[in-house]
């Protein structure tokens, strides 16, 4: 734009107006005078809850006239101490995205395909659950409500049990799944089955003295981004930080020490470094034990007596020793890793010296891969070798907070057909003998998100009404062109979203869904920084649109639709609620909303509970206050304790032992029982499902070569993908603050996609920063622009996921009308393979090459 | 002595997270980027050095430097000046008086005229189209699926503002939606200082990076720090002595 003043005042002139700018005569004179009256209205900061991450943020709106004009943390929190990351800001345009889906939708072109246009015609509320009520009692009357299949996106933590809790139960389908497998739920193993503890871990940053952050950059996401932001310049001042990535992140770039480990790597450098801390003697003698003559046994190559060694709070340490590690020196690592091997022990005695002062923070980088289960195993357990378990600067399990869980689903609610058909198969193929999924230490537990398409795509009429919320899997799975065969045979499609999604093209009903956190009544719970939470989620303001809640007020809404046709038990259930206080039971959408979130809530404000945590005198406090906030996580809290009558040690870990198990047990047991189900050895099982590993070292955390899809001739470039800080779970890219601050995530380019690629290799391709290139994996392409970049080693690629829209709205995509994609999805180009232990779909470590062409 | 107004920027603290600058679009009201302006009054600019594995990266938020000898004032031809120093140091700007003449802009050693045309990484001040009303991504009619999905300005109908999220505030020498044909930047949200209040990207630090306060007053905080780092400031050698400094480095010292 130039405007020169010359210009302006033609501008001006043919304007004709003091009305548009003011004559530039009389501004140049004005006087400054005093404010206008004050604003009439400040604003009332109204508390909810930001779900652009996993930490479900509590959070405050200001909200002026009725407007949401900005967010802060909510003060409250010990969780944030008030404040968010930058995700929290682009809730305001996400709340006021111009796409955002306004009312009731259908198809009219019967045709289903990416880059077919489904010509979606407005419809009424009622007409909308009319048809979806219409194709559901088409299933019960065919006596098939088996092919009902609901998959749930980012969820409320409590209001999906009306929803994936009940709906599947009363209906009479096994077909419900979360997207849980897509994003990190293989790092949940490592604790798992060590510690047995299936969760996301906790931190005691404030005291923290060496900090190993490992496959995630808590800077910018996994779990409590606020708090690790706030406390982070203190560890590197009061003691080192550590960081294991193969490119350069944020917390690479403040970190005092980078391991830019070769992609899938992990268990190597892990092994390594245990093998040090072994070897130097810097295992914590209070939280492993010593030898019984407090002489050091472990020598690398030496296989030790399991009678020298007597444990306290571990199990098998000895045998780990054995099995793993006695070889597994940082010059064998060093080859592996590609990390020099002073360095490894450089960094293992910075380590060891903060001892349980040191927590390793893991995150999915290590676990989401095709072998990832037992890296997981093996960087955790770091952990337990230096005793920072539930310590000083340690690593904590989840911290809790009372909910009060909805009324039981009686007998009488579940009619014989729904009891029937709901026991029947599930088809994500969890649980058979390549597919142990054993999350929570048994098998065929664990969900197996993204092999739903495949399980659509071997049998077509596995599914004909399938429902779905705030979900994008077209986008969001690896093998995302799966998707799209899968969905354009599914024959009727109900999708509850903000916007119209890359999936939404496939539906035949859109229902528009509340964007939770400025519009949906309900209850969050999660924790961070020692603390559980509470906290509201409201609307904030008046909506705009006709949007509903999609587990609470839709569900209403089908209830009585059913009801109408002759299937009354979800409306029976809904309706037997009653409010907690007043024991008036719902009898409509909006008071079944209500008495939901006071029944889910009622512990933490009902006066009745002995809580150690905030004080609130009731509901309406709680509602203002919009949290609350659990006492402080104590120290050692799971630490087994010797009884002194019996002489026995009584463990309280949730393992086998009871022990922190560096010689899984727990794990043997699932094995045995998956092996036994499927009659058949563990060896069988582990071979089927792509490990390495025979015999007793399944049981342990062991190194196992990474997998690689495409040959290194083929395919020279192993790539790294990762997440972004202002990724709000793939929706916000519809955000122009998302676009314009892209280039917060490090080395990316503002408006833009880029792939990373080191100097060197652009060199030797002819590629330069700018230039086209396309990327090509077994699985597919996608274009975009290489960026050369020295935070990349030679023979990488690293790209961040989030871009590549072409659909959502008319930022995120190009061209939304022709389903031109603003840059590459990278889950075009990985390939859809699992960690089958875990049931995980794999991202990372290395497992997909690609080749990058300049076009 | 009078009040200078100026911030601290510790670098080790900071992570270039971005919250300031998004913090300040939601204060302030700026509008999207176009032709050659970005409305950023809170932006960032990137050092990378060295080689892989040796490589180190530095981000660097950056804004208007309130400079005590500001060549934006001294460049500004209206009387009494549109872009001005305030009695405690802020260099202000009224709207009011504003020509559109870009002056400033053309002075500004931390600003440029088109960024796209000059490749610059930011600009302290923005001008406003002389003819376009501001924020036209709210002023778009435009559906993508017709009567079902909503426009820019459905949105800020419904609302009832443009942008639908606009902060109301009210300041004697600044709107908090500029007009069109007048330049715009950091005024050190002086409506939130003159109340006590410190400006919103301080506020919305999660690192507190930002620390203001009357660089004047030995007591206050970023005098403290000043006093007990070295400082750097970007451009010293322009001689406007910038009242934003920073202290530290981006990446944590090593450890002896």
């Amino acid at each position: 734009m130039k405007i020169k003043r010359r210009d302006f005042l033609k501008i001006t002139a043919a304007a004709g107006a003091a009305a548009t700018v003011g004559l530039p005569k009389l501004n140049a004179f004005a006087q400054t005078g005093a404010d206008k009256a004050a604003v009439a209205n400040n604003g009332e900061w109204v508390p909810s809850t930001c779900q652009g991450c996993t930490a479900w943020c509590p959070v405050e709106f200001l909200v002026q006239n009725g407007r949401i004009t900005k967010v802060r943390g909510n003060q409250l929190s010990k969780a944030n101490g008030g404040y968010v990351c930058p995700r929290g800001h682009l809730m305001i345009q996400q709340a006021y995205d111009p796409d955002r889906v306004k009312v009731p939708m259908k198809r009219t072109n019967p045709q289903k395909g990416r880059g077919i246009d489904p010509k979606f015609v407005p419809i009424s509320w009622d007409e909308a659950m009319d048809t979806i009520a219409d194709r559901m009692m088409e299933l019960r009357k065919a006596g098939e409500p088996e092919k009902l299949m609901y998959m749930r996106g980012r969820y409320s933590s409590t209001a999906t049990d009306l929803l994936y809790g009940t709906l599947p139960k009363v209906f009479g389908t096994p077909n419900y799944f979360s997207h849980s497998a897509i994003c990190a739920e293989a790092e949940k193993m490592g604790p798992g089955y060590t510690q047995g503890f299936f969760g996301y871990r906790d931190y005691d940053l404030a005291k923290t003295r060496c900090l190993v952050v490992w496959g995630c950059d808590p800077l910018s996401s996994n779990r409590q981004v606020p708090n690790a932001i706030a406390k982070f310049s203190d560890i590197l001042d009061l003691g080192t930080v550590i960081a294991v990535d193969p490119r350069m992140s944020a917390s690479v770039a403040k970190a005092q020490e980078w391991l830019p480990i070769k992609p899938g790597e992990d268990g190597a450098l892990a092994a390594a470094l245990a093998h040090v801390l072994l070897t130097e003697g810097m295992w914590s003698k209070e939280f492993v034990g010593d030898f019984k003559d407090g002489k050091n046994l472990f020598k690398s190559g030496a296989a030790v007596d399991e009678a020298a060694f007597v444990e306290k709070q571990t199990h098998g340490v000895v045998k780990w020793w054995n099995l793993e590690l006695k070889d597994k020196t940082p010059a064998w690592a060093a080859r592996k890793t590609l990390i020099p091997a002073e360095q490894i022990i450089r960094v293992a005695r910075a380590m060891g010296k903060a001892g349980s002062a040191c927590a390793v923070w893991m995150g999915p980088g290590v676990a989401m891969t095709p072998r990832g289960t037992y890296a997981s195993m093996a960087v955790y357990a770091l952990n337990g070798i230096l005793g920072s378990i539930e310590t000083e600067g340690g690593v904590f399990q989840s911290s809790s907070v009372p909910v009060e869980k909805f009324p039981e689903i009686k007998e009488t609610f579940i009619d014989e057909l729904a009891k029937k058909s709901g026991k029947g198969k599930k088809i994500d193929g969890r649980g058979a003998k390549d597919m142990p999924a054993m999350m929570g230490g048994k098998a065929g537990s664990g969900v197996v998100t993204n092999n739903v398409a495949n399980g659509l795509l071997k049998n077509p009429d596995a599914v004909k009404v399938f429902i779905s919320s705030w979900s994008n899997f077209n986008f969001s799975c690896t093998g995302a062109q799966r998707w799209d065969k899968a969905m354009a045979k599914v024959p009727f499609f109900v999708h509850m979203v903000t916007n119209a999604s890359e999936m939404t093209q496939f539906a035949d009903i859109v229902l528009p869904a509340t964007f939770a956190p400025t519009e949906k009544l309900s209850i969050i719970t999660n924790m961070a920084n020692l603390h559980g939470h509470m906290s509201i989620q409201q609307a904030v303001a008046k909506p705009l649109w006709q949007v509903k809640a999609e587990e609470t007020e839709v569900m209403w809404l089908l209830a009585e639709k059913l009801k109408a046709r002759g299937f009354a038990n979800l409306y029976d259930y809904y309706a037997s609620f009653e409010d907690p206080e007043t024991k008036k039971k719902p009898t409509d959408a909006a008071e079944f909303v209500e008495i939901a979130a006071r029944i889910s809530s009622q512990k933490v404000w009902n006066g009745k509970e002995k809580l150690k945590g905030d004080k609130l005198a009731g509901w309406t406090e709680f509602r203002k206050k919009g949290i609350y906030n659990s006492e402080t996580y104590p120290y050692k809290k799971n630490w087994g304790k010797l009884d002194p009558t019996t002489g026995k040690f009584e463990g309280k870990f949730k393992t086998e032992t009871k022990k922190f198990e560096f010689y899984s047990e727990t794990m043997k047991k699932a094995f045995q029982e998956h092996a036994e189900k499927h009659k058949t050895t563990i060896d069988d099982i582990l071979k089927a499902s792509g490990y390495e590993a025979q015999g007793e070292l399944a049981f342990v955390p062991h190194y196992e070569s990474p997998k690689r899809h495409g040959s290194v001739k083929e395919y020279p470039f192993t790539f790294i993908d990762y997440k972004s800080r202002l990724n709000r779970e793939g929706r916000s890219q519809n955000a122009t603050w998302y676009q314009e601050f892209k280039k917060v995530d490090v080395g990316d380019e503002s408006w833009g996609d880029v792939v990373k690629i080191n100097p060197a290799d652009g060199k030797k391709l002819g590629i330069k920063s700018g230039d086209k290139v396309k990327i090509t994996s077994t699985t597919g392409s996608i274009v975009t622009t290489a960026k050369l970049w020295e935070g990349v080693r030679p023979g990488t690629a690293a790209k961040c996921y989030g871009q590549g829209h072409w659909a959502y709205g008319r930022v995120a995509a190009k061209d939304y009308a022709k389903a031109e994609p603003r840059g590459g999805n990278n889950n075009e180009i990985l390939v859809d393979d699992y960690d089958r232990l875990s049931g995980s779909t794999a991202r990372n470590g290395g497992f997909t090459g690609v080749k990058i062409e300049k076009i | 002595m009078p009040k200078q107004y100026g911030m601290v920027i510790d670098l080790q603290r900071c992570v270039g997270c971005g919250a300031c600058a998004l913090a300040c679009k939601t204060e302030n009201n700026t509008q999207d980027r176009a032709k050659g302006q970005t409305f950023n009054w809170a932006d960032f600019i990137y050092k990378e050095e060295g080689k892989f594995p040796n490589v180190k990266y530095t981000a660097m938020p950056v804004l208007c430097n309130h400079c005590s000898d500001a060549p934006c004032v001294k460049a500004c031809p209206v009387k009494p000046k549109s872009m001005f120093k305030t009695a405690d140091g802020i260099t202000m700007h009224n709207e009011g008086r504003c020509i559109g003449c870009r002056r400033c802009q053309k002075a500004c050693p931390y600003s440029s005229m088109d960024v796209g045309k000059d490749k610059a990484a930011y600009s302290v001040i923005s001008v406003n189209d002389g003819v376009a009303e501001p924020h036209p991504f709210y002023r778009d009619g435009n559906e993508l699926i017709k009567g079902c999905t909503a426009s820019g300005a459905e949105t800020a109908k419904q609302a009832g503002d443009v942008p639908p999220h606009r902060h109301d505030y009210s300041h004697h020498d600044y709107a908090s939606v500029r007009k069109k044909g007048v330049a715009e930047k950091c005024i050190f949200c002086e409506h939130r200082v003159k109340k006590g209040e410190l400006p919103n990207c301080v506020v919305a630090c999660p690192s507190k990076a930002r620390i203001f306060g009357d660089l004047n007053d030995a007591s206050s905080e970023p005098a403290k720090l000043l006093k007990k780092y070295k400082a750097m400031r970007l451009k010293e050698e322009k001689g406007t002595s910038p009242n934003v400094a920073y202290v530290r480095n981006f990446r944590g010292a090593k450890k002896a």
